[in-house]
C-alpha cells in the first residue's frame, strides 16, 4: 500500500497501470462483534470484581482483548480515541459521528458509573497488554505519582483542543501501542510503546496512570459508581497486604491525621488555594491564549498558509507536493486566508478554554493535597482503581470466607 | 544456576533492546526526512522533459532514476521494519526471561518498611505541583516571547547577522556564495548544463520589478553581456506596436506589456522564445472611459503603468483609468474604468498581482485610493481611500515575519496595508514633493526614497523609523535591497549603496548619466539600465563593484524582466530578449 502513496511518474509512457482491487472486509459484522464483545467482556469483568472477587477471568479477558481488539482489530476503534470524535461532533454539526464510535465512548463510561473502571481492568487492550507483561511492582513515590496523575488531564485537554479545531486527533497520532498491535508504523511511537511496556514490567500500568486521557474521564464516573469494588465484606484487620499488592497505588492506608501542623495553618492554606483557584484559571486561560498562534501550527490550513506565504515571498523555489496540490487545484490565497483566519479565531477561543481547564486541574490538585481526612482502615480509591483484582487474593479476611479463592497470577 | 542464566538472558536482551532502539530511532529520523522523488537531479531532468517531451532517452533516464529512488527508499523502509520486528522479538525474550526469573517471588507483595506519613507525601506533592505549574508557565512564556514579532525583528536586524530567515534573501545569499563543487556527480553536471537549454522556466516576473515588485529575481543562468547591434546573445527583437514606458512581465513562455496612443490602448502578449506576437487586446467599449484622452507629458504617456499577471490572468491599466483583464490566451475577462485620474503628468502607477488579486494604487487629485480587484472577475475585494497627493509610485509586497504587507509610497507617507482586507498596518509620514519611486523591502525592513525628501528605513513590524539619509535620492528609479545592502540610482547619474542596518553610505559610483529604470538583483548581481541604454552590472555585495558596462544603443526607461537564462528589455521603440545561449 505504501508504494501507492507515491505519485506515478508525471509523463505519458503508454504504460497502463493495473487496476487495484482491495478486498473489503465485512465491516458491519465486525463492528457488531466489536460492540457485543465490548459489552460481554465488561460484563465478565464486572461479575469477576464485584460479585466473585477473583482475578482469573480478568486475565482471560485481557488475553482476549489484546488478541481481538489489539492484534486482530489493530487497536481501532478504541474508546480512548473516541473522546476526540465525540468532542468534534459536539462542536461541529457537519461531522457525522459513527454509532460504533459513540458506543465505544459511552459504554465504558456507563459501566464505570455502574461498576467502576471495569473497562480499564482488562477490556482496554492497552491496559490489558501492560497487565500481561507486568512482572514485579516497584512502587513510585506517592508525591511523584500525584504530580504525574495530572498529566492525563492535560493530555485530555490538548486532545480535545486539537479535535474541536479539526487540527489533529493527537491521541490516535501519538498512540504508543498501535504500532505494536499493527506490527509496524511510526517508529518513534513504537519505541515509546516499547519503553512504556518495559516500564509496565516493573511498575503498574504507567500509560493508564500517567497518560491515558480516557482513564482520567472514567475516574470521575468510577469515583461515584453505584456498585463499588469491595475487598471484603468482613472488617479490615489493617494487615497492609492489599496496599502493598496494588500495582496502581489505589488503596489508601489508614491515616490518623496526626500531622504536627496547626489546624489554623491548614485552614489558611486551603483558603489560599480557594482564592488562588480563579487566578490560576485566568492565568492558564491567558497563557494558553497567548500561545494559540504557535499551537495552531498543528492545523494543516495554518501550515499550508505559511507554506504559501513563503512561496509567494520567493516564487522561484521548487514547489513542494502540498503547494503543487494547492496551486494545481486552483485554490485561492484569499480562500486560504479566510480559512486560516477562521482556524486562528477558533484556536483563540478554544485555547482560552483549555488554559482555564488546565488552571482548574492544578488548583483542584492543590486543594486535594491540602485536605486532611481521617481513615481508620485501608480503603480503595475508586477513581484510581482499575479493577485488576490483584488485591483480593492477598486479603486474609476475604480468604477466610473464600478458601477456594484464586491465587494471584 | 538456572536463575543465573535467566538473569543473564534478561540483561543481554535489555542491553540489546536499548542499543537497537537508539539505532532504530536514528535510522527513523534519517528516513523520515528523505523525499526520494524530489531530488535535485530528478527535478532538473523533469524540467528538461517539460520543455521537450520528445526526448525518449531523457524520459528513460528519469524512469531509471525514479525507480532507483523508490527502490532505495523502500529498501531502507524494509530494513527499518525488520529492525522493529527484531526489537519486538527481543522484547518478548526479555519479558519471558524476566518473568521466569521473578517467578518465585513475584506474588510476594513488597511491604513498605517504615511508611512515610501521608501528610509528608502530600506536602511534597504540593511542592511538585507548584514546580510543574511554574515550569509550564515558563515554557508558555518562552513561546510567547519567541513568537513576539518585536523579538523576531530584533533578531533579524541584529548586527552580527544572525540566521537569515527571509527566503528571498536566503536564495540571494546562496547565490552570492555559491561555489561550484569540484568533481560533482557527472549526471548532475549534465543535468545542470542541460537546464540552461530549458526554454520555459518556473521563475516568473509577474509585475513591475518582478514578483512582489521588489526588484529581486530568482532567475538562474542570467546573461551578463549582449550586443544588440550585432545580435550576439539576442534571441529576438521586435518593434513595439504602440508607445509606452511600462516594463515587460514574464510568466511561463509569455511576455506581456502594453502600449497606447491617441488611437488605441492595447495589452500585448509575445512568445518568450520566438518573439512572435501571440495576441493583443484593445481597451474598447469600456463604460465610463473618457472620450478625450487625458493630457499627459511626453515622458509619461498613456501607458506608463506596467501590466501584472498571476499566471492565470493578466491585467493592464492606462492613463484613462481603464483597466482590462484577459486570460492567458487573450480572451477578455472584464474591463472597467476606475474614474479618469486627475494627474498633471499622467497616471503611472503599475499594477501588482498577488494571488488572485490585483492592486491598483490610484493616488490622483480627485479621490486617492488603493483598490484590490479580483483578477478573474474584476470584483472589488476592498478599497481604501487615501489622504495622499498625486503619486506616480507603485505598490509593493513586503514580507514581514513571513506575512505579506502591501506597501505604498505617497506624499506625505509610506503606508502598509494588510493585502487581504486593506486594513492599515502602519503609516510613516516622511516624504514630500512628487513621489515617483517605489519602495522595496528586505529582512522585515521597508525602504522608501524620493528626491527632495529623504531615504527612510522602516521597521515593518511596528512602523518605527530605523534610520534616515539624505545623501543620494532617486527621482523615478526605485531602490532594491538585500539583507545587508541597499542600492539606488538617481536621475543625476549617481548609483550608491547603503548599509541596511545603519544607513551608512557605502560605495558610490558617479556615472554621468541618467537613470529612470530600476535596478534588479539576479544571481548576486545588480542589473541597471541608464536612460541612454547603457547596461551596468554591479556585484550585489558590500563592495558594490562595477563588474561590467556596455552600450546597447537604444534608449531604455523600462525595467527589464528576468527569467532563467533570459532577460526581456523594452526600449523606447522595441522589445528584445537576451539569452544566455
Amino acid at each position: 500500500m505504501a508504494q501507492n502513496r507515491f505519485p506515478k511518474p508525471d509523463f505519458e509512457s503508454g504504460y497502463k497501470y493495473p487496476e487495484i482491487h482491495h478486498a473489503i472486509p465485512n465491516e458491519e459484522l465486525l463492528v457488531a462483534i466489536d460492540i457485543i464483545l465490548l459489552v460481554a467482556l465488561m460484563g465478565i469483568v464486572s461479575w469477576a470484581v464485584i460479585k466473585k472477587r477473583t482475578r482469573g477471568p480478568i486475565l482471560w479477558v485481557s488475553v482476549i482483548s489484546v488478541a481481538y481488539f489489539g492484534f486482530f482489530r489493530k487497536g481501532c476503534v478504541c474508546s480512548i480515541g473516541s473522546v476526540q470524535n465525540v468532542a468534534l461532533a459536539l462542536t461541529d454539526n457537519t461531522y457525522a459521528l459513527p454509532l460504533s464510535v459513540l458506543l465505544f465512548f459511552i459504554l465504558p463510561v456507563l459501566f464505570a458509573f455502574l461498576f467502576g473502571r471495569v473497562f480499564c481492568a482488562g477490556v482496554c487492550p492497552f491496559g490489558a497488554l501492560q497487565e500481561l507483561v507486568n512482572i514485579k511492582n516497584y512502587k513510585l513515590p506517592k508525591a511523584l505519582t500525584t504530580v504525574l496523575g495530572m498529566m492525563p488531564w492535560f493530555y485530555l485537554i490538548f486532545a480535545l483542543l486539537y479535535a474541536v479545531t479539526r487540527s489533529s486527533f493527537i491521541i490516535c497520532r501519538f498512540d504508543p501501542f498501535i504500532g505494536i498491535f499493527r506490527l509496524g508504523g511510526d517508529i518513534g511511537m513504537i519505541t515509546c510503546g516499547v519503553i512504556l511496556l518495559i516500564m509496565a514490567m516493573f511498575t503498574g500500568r504507567p500509560f493508564c496512570r500517567f497518560f491515558c486521557p480516557y482513564g482520567a474521564l472514567l475516574s470521575i464516573f468510577s469515583s461515584v459508581s453505584i456498585w463499588k469494588i469491595k475487598l471484603t465484606d468482613k472488617p479490615c484487620i489493617n494487615c497492609e497486604l492489599c496496599h502493598n499488592a496494588c500495582p496502581v497505588d489505589a488503596i489508601r492506608p489508614p491515616y490518623a491525621n496526626k500531622a504536627k501542623e496547626s489546624r489554623l495553618r491548614g485552614v489558611k492554606r486551603l483558603l489560599n488555594y480557594f482564592v488562588l483557584l480563579p487566578l490560576l484559571i485566568l492565568c492558564g486561560a491567558f497563557l494558553m491564549r497567548s500561545v494559540s498562534s504557535e499551537l495552531s501550527r498543528a492545523n494543516k490550513e495554518v501550515r499550508l498558509y505559511d507554506m504559501v506565504m513563503q512561496h509567494e515571498a520567493n516564487p522561484g523555489d521548487v514547489l513542494s507536493l502540498e503547494l503543487e496540490a494547492f496551486y494545481g487545484q486552483g485554490d485561492s490565497i484569499e480562500g486560504l486566508t479566510q480559512r486560516y483566519e477562521k482556524v486562528q479565531a477558533d484556536f483563540k477561543l478554544y485555547t482560552t478554554i483549555a488554559g482555564a481547564l488546565m488552571g482548574l486541574v492544578v488548583a483542584i490538585t492543590l486543594i486535594g493535597l491540602s485536605v486532611k481526612r481521617t481513615r481508620k482502615q485501608y480503603e480503595i480509591d475508586h477513581a484510581a482503581c482499575v479493577g485488576c483484582a490483584r488485591c483480593f487474593s492477598y486479603c486474609p479476611q476475604y480468604k477466610i470466607g473464600n478458601e477456594s479463592g484464586n491465587i494471584a497470577l | 544456576m538456572k536463575k543465573a542464566i535467566l538473569r543473564n538472558i534478561a540483561i543481554v536482551s535489555a542491553l540489546f533492546i536499548v542499543t537497537f532502539s537508539i539505532m532504530l530511532i536514528t535510522n527513523y529520523f534519517q528516513v523520515r526526512d528523505t523525499t526520494p522523488l524530489q531530488t535535485e537531479v530528478v527535478e532538473t531532468l523533469k524540467q528538461l522533459n517539460d520543455a521537450n517531451n520528445t526526448n525518449l532517452a531523457l524520459q528513460e533516464q528519469i524512469r531509471q532514476l525514479d525507480l532507483l529512488a523508490r527502490k532505495a527508499y523502500f529498501v531502507r523502509l524494509d530494513h527499518l521494519m525488520a529492525g522493529v520486528y527484531i526489537l519486538l522479538g527481543m522484547l518478548v525474550v526479555f519479558i519471558v526471561s524476566a518473568r521466569f526469573y521473578f517467578a518465585k517471588d513475584k506474588n510476594i507483595p513488597v511491604k513498605t518498611i517504615d511508611p512515610v506519613d501521608e501528610w509528608v507525601d502530600k506536602t511534597q506533592a504540593r511542592k511538585y505541583v507548584v514546580w510543574v505549574a511554574s515550569g509550564m508557565t515558563a515554557v508558555a512564556l518562552v513561546f510567547v516571547l519567541l513568537s513576539s514579532p518585536y523579538l523576531t525583528t530584533k533578531e533579524k536586524t541584529s548586527k552580527d547577522g544572525a540566521a537569515e530567515t527571509n527566503p528571498q534573501e536566503t536564495a540571494l545569499v546562496a547565490e552570492e556564495s555559491a561555489v561550484p563543487e569540484a568533481g560533482a556527480d557527472t549526471l548532475q553536471t549534465a543535468a545542470e548544463e542541460a537546464v540552461s537549454e530549458v526554454a520555459a522556466s518556473k521563475v516568473t516576473h509577474n509585475s513591475f520589478r518582478g514578483n512582489n515588485s521588489n526588484g529581486i529575481s530568482a532567475a538562474k543562468g542570467v546573461p551578463v553581456k549582449w550586443n544588440l547591434s550585432s545580435g550576439t546573445h539576442i534571441a529576438w527583437k521586435q518593434s513595439i506596436p504602440r508607445k509606452g514606458f511600462n516594463s515587460p512581465v514574464i510568466n511561463g513562455n509569455k511576455v506581456f506589456f502594453s502600449g497606447a496612443d491617441d488611437q488605441a490602448r492595447e495589452l500585448y502578449c509575445y512568445d518568450l522564445n520566438t518573439g512572435e506576437k501571440l495576441w493583443s487586446l484593445a481597451a474598447v467599449n469600456i463604460k465610463g472611459s473618457p472620450k478625450q484622452m487625458p493630457k499627459t507629458t511626453k515622458d509619461t504617456g498613456l501607458a506608463a503603468s506596467s501590466v501584472a499577471t498571476n499566471g492565470k490572468q493578466v491585467c493592464a491599466i492606462f492613463a484613462t483609468g481603464d483597466i482590462i483583464c484577459a486570460d492567458m490566451d487573450g480572451k477578455q475577462l472584464w474591463a472597467k474604468n476606475l474614474g479618469a485620474p486627475s494627474n498633471h503628468y499622467g497616471y503611472a502607477s503599475s499594477l501588482l498581482a498577488f494571488g488572485n488579486e490585483v492592486f491598483v494604487q490610484y493616488d490622483n487629485q480627485n479621490s486617492p485610493k488603493v483598490v484590490a480587484l479580483d483578477m478573474a472577475t474584476g470584483t472589488e475585494r476592498w478599497s481604501k481611500s487615501r489622504t495622499e497627493k498625486i503619486t506616480w509610485s507603485s505598490p509593493v509586497i513586503a514580507y514581514v515575519n513571513n506575512k505579506p504587507q502591501l506597501v505604498l509610497m505617497g506624499n506625505p507617507a509610506i503606508t502598509a496595508y494588510d493585502p487581504n482586507n486593506g486594513k492599515q498596518l502602519w503609516r510613516v509620514e516622511c516624504l514630500s514633493g512628487e513621489v515617483g519611486s517605489s519602495a522595496c523591502s528586505a529582512n522585515g525592513i521597508v525602504f522608501g526614497a524620493s528626491e527632495y525628501a529623504k531615504l527612510v528605513a522602516i521597521n515593518a513590524t511596528d512602523g518605527s523609523v530605523l534610520w534616515e539619509s539624505n545623501d543620494y535620492l532617486p527621482e523615478v528609479s526605485s531602490p532594491v535591497a538585500t539583507k545587508d545592502n541597499l542600492y539606488l540610482a538617481t536621475s543625476y547619474g549617481v548609483v550608491a549603496s547603503f548599509d541596511t542596518k545603519t544607513g551608512q553610505t557605502g560605495k558610490v559610483h558617479e556615472l554621468n548619466t541618467e537613470f529612470y529604470s530600476s535596478p534588479v538583483i539576479a544571481e548576486g548581481k545588480v542589473y541597471l539600465f541608464s536612460n541612454d541604454g547603457k547596461m551596468f552590472v554591479f556585484s550585489a555585495d558590500k563592495e558594490f563593484r562595477l563588474l561590467d558596462s556596455f552600450e546597447t544603443g537604444e534608449h531604455t526607461f523600462a525595467t527589464p524582466a528576468f527569467t532563467d537564462n533570459k532577460i526581456v528589455v523594452r526600449t523606447e521603440n522595441s522589445i528584445y530578449c537576451v539569452t544566455a545561449n
